[in-house]
């Protein structure tokens, strides 16, 4: 699939990181069209985390460039990191902080002008996430509300592309539902999601295009259908194309074998 | 009581501090336990030394001296060891696991307090020492030293279970990681005034006027606490001294009672108070703030800075930390007492000197109190900073503004106090606060440095939040810094006196001329200082933006 270069919002050509004679990542390379949510996927360990933290400039790759809205993150970093919104799957805050302070800090150190436009923004999402009247330091948030913390850091500074490392991790049913319906929103505003996870339910239900990566390599990539296609069954669902692109032999012996010791 | 339970959880918490010495390094670990080894063998030499002197020279003062010597132990174990007792018994993450199992409260009770008493121990173990030193020096029986052992062992425990009833009460409101965080920080300031007290006393017992040490001060200090329940197991000892059977099966009677009634009530209470700490009875708020929990401040219009909004965060972020406040405080105390005593007139020094000696001093403390650890400190928030479009030459530079602001008002404030106090001209006072400034900017600047070049982003303590290398990089180059900067300024002073036509040593002569090129030399020694703080700043810059380790949750 052809895309035009200007309507491209995250780009990665041929990322690579190794840490020694481990390789992490090899030769990672992919486009996100504004205005898409984009599913990364990938076992423990395959590189999806590596891969992300090297797009938004937290690692630098041993080969390769990532571009965001066409800028290079390595190059040209503060004009990437001002359209630039990353969530980690642990959130990075400060606990000795509230709620409140924690977005005022975010959006100063992002330049928002401040006034009554950037507070009424500030206890809509509060509002939203049911942190509004929380008054604790966030050290005594629960995990879903530090989830929910760091994604209304994001929202508050309405950055153009948005990567998200299971941003669903720890969610309430309710929560969860918001997050998805927000990403949903976003992206038919113009926002470009690319969203890391392990729950394929969540992918499938929100993803335009997939990407599976394995052992630091991209395996496939292409939407569910064409993934389909890709594997030659055409029933398949998106955890069987996920189990059959990534999994070994091995893993079905492995099930065996635990099956049998508790019998 | 199944004694099992008990064994197994000790022997599983023996195993993991067994774990952790056989797979820390080794070098720090002998190291560790050699300092441990010296101490313990001068410390304890030293109490036994002058308890020995005590028991013989000053036999009408025995009592007090006992009695005292109980009370000092009690508060030091009372307020040092707490955040070990809080730790073991309420604050442990392992508890949870504990709870959830088929063992019974009173188990985990006796479990833990091998581990919660571990600092009460110590602290009893070195008094021990005094104790046996006090005796030796009175000619004391056999039965002293046996009764001294059970008493210290009974106060021992005594403190620990009066530390748990008062958390039966403090976790009603306060959770137990707090408390421990506000025993830590009440620990260190109480060991800081502890020490300065101490010493003062000492000072005020030995001075050069007079042939003989006094102690009447002292004396009459201790037996104004002779009442103190911690100061009935000294009359024990003091009766067995004096061969006083009767006193002496009173008084221990009394504190075994005591000790006996507070174990009980602390084993009754430490099931509510253990499910309270951890947070499982639920109404322990974990620090609420009224005031921002609902009232929303509308924000002033206007432009928004990243400086200030790091400076911000780390203002209120440095008021709430406290276990950051408990490192800073003791160390404030300990910086104030010094410069007292650099400033006394009675040093011999000349009172100019003796103020640049503080400048160097205060600044070179502050740096390495405040400034070293103000980019570690910020642990897995760095990565906001970085994923944020800031530059790393920005971080570094809104760190040294916001730490330059105390250590520069400190600095200048005790410059100014010594020369009110010593009598320093005014313009020689100028020149010592223009040199606090250049100093204090300069120390700043290498703190903050060191910090970004050998960080510890991940280290739950805050003293470890600077590695090896940053902190020699810091102490090497505050020193090489200092040394020129203030070889600088006396070579200026040199030149003001050959400019004045007065001065030079004999063999400069005191011309205009030779004045100029003595200030060159200075000149070249503050560039070389400027250069040293130039050089450290460009190497933390570049290790900042190669960083790219993964920080964990500490």
């Amino acid at each position: 699939m052809s895309i035009a270069s200007g309507s491209i919002a995250v780009e990665a050509r041929g990322l690579v990181k190794r840490y020694g004679m481990t390789q992490a990542v090899d030769g990672v390379t992919f486009q996100v069209p504004r205005g898409e949510i984009f599913g990364f996927l990938g076992a423990n360990g395959a590189g999806k985390t590596t891969t992300l933290r090297m797009l938004c400039g937290l690692i630098r790759p041993t080969a390769g460039t990532a571009l965001i809205d066409g800028f290079d993150i390595f190059k040209q970093p503060l004009e990437a990191k001002a359209r630039l919104g990353y969530l980690d799957e642990e959130p990075f805050i400060h606990p000795h902080l509230t709620g409140r302070e924690f977005l005022n800090f975010i959006a100063d150190l992002y330049r928002m002008p401040r006034g009554p436009e950037r507070q009424q923004r500030m206890e809509r999402l509060l509002g939203l996430f049911e942190l509004a009247d929380r008054g604790e330091l966030i050290g005594a948030y629960s995990h879903g509300m530090k989830q929910k913390i760091g994604l209304a850091s994001l929202l508050i500074r309405e950055p153009s592309v948005l990567l998200l490392d299971e941003p669903t991790n720890g969610l309430d049913p309710r929560s969860a539902r918001l997050v998805k319906d927000l990403l949903e929103e976003l992206a038919a505003r113009g926002t470009t999601v690319l969203l890391s996870t392990h729950i394929l339910e969540v992918a499938q239900a929100l993803c335009r295009r997939i990407t599976i990566i394995d052992r630091g390599r991209l395996v496939a990539t292409g939407t569910v259908d064409e993934l389909r296609a890709q594997t030659g069954s055409a029933q398949a669902t998106l955890e069987d194309l996920f189990l059959r692109l990534t999994a070994g032999p091995e893993s079905r012996e492995l099930i065996d074998r635990l099956l049998e010791t508790q019998r | 009581m199944s004694r099992s339970a008990v064994a197994i959880i000790i022997r599983a918490e023996i195993r993991a501090w067994r774990n952790r010495i056989a797979r820390g390094n080794a070098a720090r670990i002998v190291g560790i336990a050699l300092v441990v080894l010296f101490g313990g063998i001068v410390f304890g030499g030293s109490l036994f030394g002058i308890a020995f002197a005590a028991g013989g020279a000053l036999p009408s003062a025995r009592d007090a001296i006992l009695a005292g010597a109980f009370t000092a132990l009690s508060v030091l174990m009372l307020v040092v060891g707490f955040p070990t007792v809080i730790a073991s018994y309420f604050a442990g993450r392992d508890l949870m696991q504990l709870i959830l199992a088929p063992v019974r409260t009173s188990e985990i009770f006796i479990a833990r307090s091998l581990f919660a008493m571990s600092a009460n121990i110590l602290f009893g173990t070195l008094f021990l020492t005094f104790i046996a030193g006090l005796g030796a020096g009175s000619g004391a029986s056999p039965l002293y030293y046996l009764l001294a052992l059970v008493l210290v062992v009974v106060q021992v425990l005594l403190i620990s279970a009066l530390q748990v009833n008062f958390m039966a009460a403090v976790l009603r409101w306060v959770p137990a990681r707090l408390a421990r965080d506000v025993a830590l920080a009440v620990a260190s300031v109480t060991g800081a005034g502890l020490y300065l007290l101490w010493n003062l006393t000492i000072r005020q017992s030995f001075t050069a006027i007079r042939r003989r040490p006094d102690f009447s001060n002292l004396v009459s200090t201790l037996q104004r606490l002779d009442w103190l329940p911690s100061a009935w197991p000294g009359h024990a000892l003091s009766a067995v001294i004096n061969g006083d059977a009767a006193s002496a099966l009173g008084w221990t009677a009394l504190t075994l009672v005591l000790a006996a009634a507070l174990l009980l009530s602390a084993g009754l209470l430490y099931e509510r108070t253990l499910l309270a700490g951890l947070g499982l009875l639920g109404g322990v708020p974990s620090r609420v703030r009224n005031r921002g929990a609902t009232q929303v401040r509308v924000a002033r219009a206007g432009s928004a800075s990243p400086g200030f909004a790091i400076a911000r965060k780390d203002w209120i972020v440095y008021r709430r930390d406290i276990r950051r406040l408990s490192r800073f405080l003791p160390a404030l105390i300990f910086l104030f007492a010094y410069a007292f005593v650099l400033v006394r007139p009675s040093n011999g020094v000349d009172v100019f000197w003796s103020g640049v000696f503080i400048v160097a001093f205060v600044s070179f403390f502050m740096s390495m109190l405040l400034a070293t650890t103000s980019i570690p400190s910020e642990r897995r928030g760095f990565q906001l900073l970085r994923l944020a479009p800031i530059t790393s030459w920005q971080l570094i530079r809104t760190k040294v503004l916001f730490t330059v602001v105390p250590v520069l008002a400190l600095t200048i404030a005790i410059t100014v106090a010594s020369s009110l106090i010593s009598g320093n001209a005014p313009g020689r006072a100028a020149q010592v606060a223009a040199l606090a400034v250049w100093l204090g900017l300069g120390c700043v600047c290498i703190g903050v440095a060191a910090g970004a070049i050998d960080p510890h982003f991940e280290s739950a303590d805050d003293r470890r939040m600077v590695g090896m290398v940053g902190t020699l990089a810091a102490m090497g180059a505050e020193l090489g810094f200092g040394l020129l900067s203030v070889g600088a300024f006396a070579i200026l002073q040199l030149a003001q006196q050959l400019a004045a036509g007065s001065g030079g040593f004999g063999f400069l002569p005191a011309t205009p001329l030779m004045a100029a090129l003595v200030s060159v030399v200075a000149v070249l020694l503050a560039a070389g200082g400027a250069a040293v703080v130039a050089l450290m700043l460009w190497t933390a810059n570049s290790r900042l933006e190669s960083f790219e380790g993964s920080i964990t949750a500490a």
